[in-house]
């Protein structure tokens, strides 16, 4: 009776590890949809990266990315065309790996990433002068304070926001 | 075995030298286009604004011949100048493409051959 007593805690034990595992694992999974796809296109980095960050897909809807691929010729008060070929390429890769969590698949006010609320919402405690101190420059220079953004990795403890 | 290799090796060496092209060609491209080239007027032409917010230094600094930051994003870029980025004016593809992008942000309009000549006639120069 005794051994079947320690039979049953030690499979309640196993299952609770089993839970943990999964649990484990599915919120890795569930974050690494930030990360980089390693797919990439060359073009992305060649036609996109050369301005600014090669931002992961995952930080905008498909739709924002059909929205901010149809207008190149005036993305952001620059002329940032690329050829037919290219433009399709590039927009099939985004609208593919783009985000398809509840929480950031909102529709960018003008295109723009740190238009989003979830984007106003998690850098609410920076203060407007942070933003345009000379290291910084932009709310778009996610790698001035993300050290891992080229990485898609976002997470609280890997920011270092400088100082100058 | 070999010896395809080796005509693969060649074949792929003579497709890259088609391809490939020099400043010192695009430079004679522009200048048969329009004339000969002064890079005193490339310099200054690099420097000033041209009815828009920016002019060409304002993302390459002068002299363009260490990485600088684009003024808006903060994005490194590399030098421009050949002799200290060998890359650069050495695909044509590449070169029309960032002219027409660039020259519509400085300008609002392409630049013409001779504006293109003066540049690069400049940027040769930069040590």
């Amino acid at each position: 009776m005794a051994n079947d007593c320690e039979m049953s805690s030690m499979k309640i034990k196993k299952t609770i590890l089993i839970f943990a595992a999964l649990l484990l694992t599915s919120s890795g999974a569930y974050a690494a949809k930030m990360v980089m796809p390693t797919d990439a296109p060359a073009s992305y980095e060649a036609e996109c990266a050369s301005c600014h960050m090669a931002y992961p897909p995952a930080l905008l809807s498909e739709q924002s990315w059909k929205n901010v691929m149809s207008g190149l010729s005036k993305h952001f008060g620059t002329d940032a065309s690329v050829d037919a070929k290219t433009q399709i390429e590039i927009t099939n890769w985004l609208v593919k790996n783009a985000t398809t969590r509840q929480k950031y698949i909102e529709t960018a006010p003008e295109n723009r990433i740190t238009k989003t609320s979830w984007f106003i919402r998690k850098h609410d405690e920076v203060k407007p002068n942070v933003w345009k101190r000379a290291s910084i420059k932009s709310p778009a220079n996610c790698g001035a304070c993300h050290i891992d953004a080229t990485k898609g990795i976002f997470s609280e403890s890997k920011i270092k926001i400088p100082v100058k | 075995m070999l010896l395809k290799f080796i005509t693969t090796f060649l074949l792929m060496g003579f497709t890259l030298s088609v391809f490939a092209i020099t400043p010192q060609d695009l430079l004679k491209s522009y200048e048969a286009q329009s004339s000969k080239a002064s890079p005193s007027r490339g310099e200054q032409f690099f420097n000033a604004k041209h009815g828009k917010e920016w002019s060409c230094s304002s993302c390459h600094e002068n002299p363009p011949n260490h990485d600088t930051k684009h003024i808006v994003t903060g994005k490194v870029i590399k030098p421009l100048a050949p002799s200290a980025n060998s890359a650069r004016f050495t695909d044509e593809a590449k070169v029309d493409k960032w002219f027409k992008r660039n020259c519509n942000d400085v300008l609002d309009r392409d630049c013409t051959a001779q504006e293109k000549a003066e540049v690069l006639s400049w940027l040769m120069t930069v040590k």
